[in-house]
């Protein structure tokens, strides 16, 4: 019994699979490659703080509608409803504009970048200490995709319990840091995490 | 080509004419040539083989996903791609090399297992990269991605066992993608994907049923079909309750007549060139079609789902219905043309046998009743009572048919569904324990004498 397939018949699908592969990190490679490196302030989301398996939940100051507020385009990301009132709707893309902080150099930690203006659109030109980061609005918070950060399951005891003495040791502080990289585009891709003045790259 | 069990029983009966001095062993040779006894041990072995050989190859799937997801972090992410890039091709490759040129019959199914091995370490690869790279996103996009990697092999190799994975990878996207339709707006770009389910499920996988010759491929692409469509459905009338007045109870009427009448007017004819080529797959739809009109008039005779249904407000159609109005649009013109090919299949002018007739009567009470109850004004006892009277004239067809061509399964689907059926309905009501306890009594009685029936008159008469 032979099956006279052409080879054809099975390179074809084969290179297919291996595309839709490769185009998982296709966009975080390019944004890796092409991107610049911003500092964003994490904030907590539960009690505990730690790592649960061996991905570690992230939020940003900048995730919560409550921050964003503030900032002086806040009104063009919001949507009129039926009732006549203004909110922000799930599903808006959206844009945050950060500014690199002054005497940031060669810092360890670094320091978080400030967020100082939103968009709805994404702004033309920028100076080079400002990017503007892509995100959606959902269930009342922003994501950016930068959410999750995995980590080795063997490592994971040990950086729990530095996060536990390095937040101790902080008191009210919150020494949680990650480096992500953005492109022009506003795309972006989570670097390495810093816990105190400590990095963690995986 | 006749089914192995009947050549078993064949060798079994002729063996015993044989010893008889019924046949002579010329005959016998000439029988069990014509046949091919000598290959009923080593079909069974190879089936025996098949399974183990699936099973290992899951087995060993599974050890490299957990592999994979223990985190080995001794590599760079650079060696992880091209480690996992290579073990992926490797697998596939070696599977095909196998499979299209087995010297021995064993090679192919190893090759086979091989490229079923190849389908699952794509998931892992999929997976592991978004991990590499700290990407989150909805479980239902691996799936669906995974899916439809392995469905393009699946097409190109013709393979059932490839067919059969991408099924139920896509069903199971379907499946954990559907809260996204409800609960909020979701930006992933393969949201268009679970709105359009039915009709992709339609186009990819019933004509790879057909290619492949395989009912059970059949059976598992027309359940995902009528399952996302009518979830789909159900979706549209749940929002279109608070908004909209004109369309509502229409999209209600067609979540319970569509699939049905989809499923039941279903023929092959409709595509086949050849008849003699083609597979039957009638009957499955059928089966699938009847099962649905079981469900669906169970659910709705009871009492407080009548007494619960939220009622239609007023507004437009949402943007997001849209979408799976244009799929139930598209299925609903094939059903029409079904039933008008259905008319015309034995005679010039247009007439339907008396179970299709049934069938559709109905399917069209069912849609009707639902469709008044909330144009007109709530039906309550009305409705309760068509849907159980359905219900029971469903039963009661059951039987008879299965009487009619002594087939055990129908049989004991009536006789169940109406046991079933009595039980839901008596607990339902207050009714009391003596009365309760009567009912259960005649419940049992009837079902051990139908049985014992059945099994002595219908099946002897059929073998006579």
């Amino acid at each position: 019994m032979t099956n006279p397939k052409p080879t054809w018949r099975f390179v074809l699908p084969l290179v297919f699979q291996t595309a839709l592969i490769l185009s998982i990190p296709a966009q975080a490679v390019y944004t890796h490659l092409s991107g610049q490196t911003v500092v964003l302030q994490t904030v907590p989301v539960d009690p505990y703080d730690l790592l649960r398996g061996y991905s570690q939940t992230l939020r940003y100051d900048i995730s919560s509608a409550e921050t964003l507020k503030l900032l002086p385009g806040w009104e063009t990301v919001l949507t009129k409803q039926d009732n006549g009132e203004k909110a922000l709707i799930d599903g808006t893309q959206l844009y945050v504009i950060l500014q690199e902080p002054v005497s940031a150099d060669n810092v360890s930690p670094p320091q978080a970048w400030i967020p100082i203006d939103i968009s709805r659109d994404r702004p033309a030109e920028l100076p080079d200490d400002r990017v503007a980061l892509e995100g959606t609005a959902k269930n009342g918070q922003i994501q950016y995709g930068l959410e999750t950060y995995y980590m080795p399951e063997d490592q994971r005891l040990s950086i729990n319990q530095y996060i536990e003495e390095t937040l101790v040791e902080a008191g009210g502080e919150r020494p949680f840091v990650v480096e992500v990289k953005v492109d022009r585009e506003g795309n972006s891709a989570a670097g390495s995490l810093w816990v105190g003045d400590r990095e963690f790259r995986f | 080509m006749v089914s192995e069990k009947f050549r078993h029983q064949l060798r079994q009966e002729v063996e015993q004419w044989q010893t008889e001095g019924l046949i002579d062993s010329l005959l016998y040779d000439r029988l069990a040539q014509r046949y091919q006894f000598n290959t009923l041990e080593s079909a069974a072995r190879n089936h025996f083989i098949l399974i183990l050989l699936g099973l290992g190859s899951i087995l060993l799937g599974l050890a490299v996903i957990t592999f994979v997801a223990a985190n080995w972090q001794i590599w760079t992410k650079e060696v992880k791609v091209v480690l996992l890039l290579s073990l992926f091709m490797g697998i596939n490759a070696a599977g095909f090399y196998l499979w299209r040129r087995p010297t021995e019959r064993w090679q192919s199914r190893a090759g086979q297992s091989l490229l079923l091995l190849g389908s699952l370490v794509l998931g892992a690869n999929l997976a592991l990269m978004s991990q590499l790279f700290h990407l989150s996103g909805p479980a239902y996009e691996l799936y669906l991605v995974w899916g439809i990697g392995v469905l393009a092999m699946a097409y190109s190799l013709r393979l059932t066992l490839l067919a059969v994975l991408a099924v139920i990878l896509v069903a199971l996207g379907y499946c954990s993608g559907f809260p996204n339709l409800y609960y909020s707006v979701d930006l992933s770009q393969l949201q268009p994907l679970l709105h359009h389910m039915p009709l992709f499920a339609s186009i990819a996988f019933i004509p790879l049923a057909y290619w492949c010759r395989s009912r059970w491929l059949f059976g598992m692409s027309a359940i995902l079909v009528v399952a996302s469509l009518e979830a789909n459905l159900l979706f549209v009338t749940f929002s279109l309750f608070d908004l909209s007045s004109g369309m509502a109870e229409i999209v209600a009427a067609l979540s319970c007549t569509l699939p049905p009448a989809l499923l039941w007017a279903y023929r092959d004819s409709i595509w086949e060139r050849s008849p003699e080529a083609t597979p039957r797959f009638d009957p499955i739809a059928k089966g699938i079609a009847l099962t649905f009109l079981c469900l669906l008039f169970y659910i709705l005779s009871f009492e407080w789902l009548w007494r619960n249904l939220p009622s239609p407000g007023f507004g437009e159609i949402p943007a997001e219905a849209l979408p799976i109005l244009l799929d139930a649009l598209i299925l609903g013109g094939f059903a029409l043309y079904s039933w008008w090919k259905l008319g015309y299949q034995r005679s010039s002018i247009w007439r339907i046998d008396l179970m299709t007739t049934v069938v559709g009567a109905m399917i069209l009470i069912a849609g009707s009743v639902v469709w008044l109850h909330w144009r007109i004004e709530p039906l309550g006892a009305i409705a309760i009572f068509v849907f159980n009277a359905l219900l029971f004239l469903l039963e009661v067809g059951l039987i008879r048919e299965a009487l009619g061509t002594a087939k055990r399964g129908g049989f004991w689907l009536g006789v169940l569904l109406m046991v079933l059926h009595l039980m839901s309905r008596m607990l339902e009501y207050d009714t009391g324990l003596l009365f309760k306890a009567i009912v259960l009594f005649f419940c049992g009685v009837c079902v051990i004498a139908a049985g014992l029936w059945f099994e002595r008159y219908v099946r002897v008469l059929a073998r006579t």
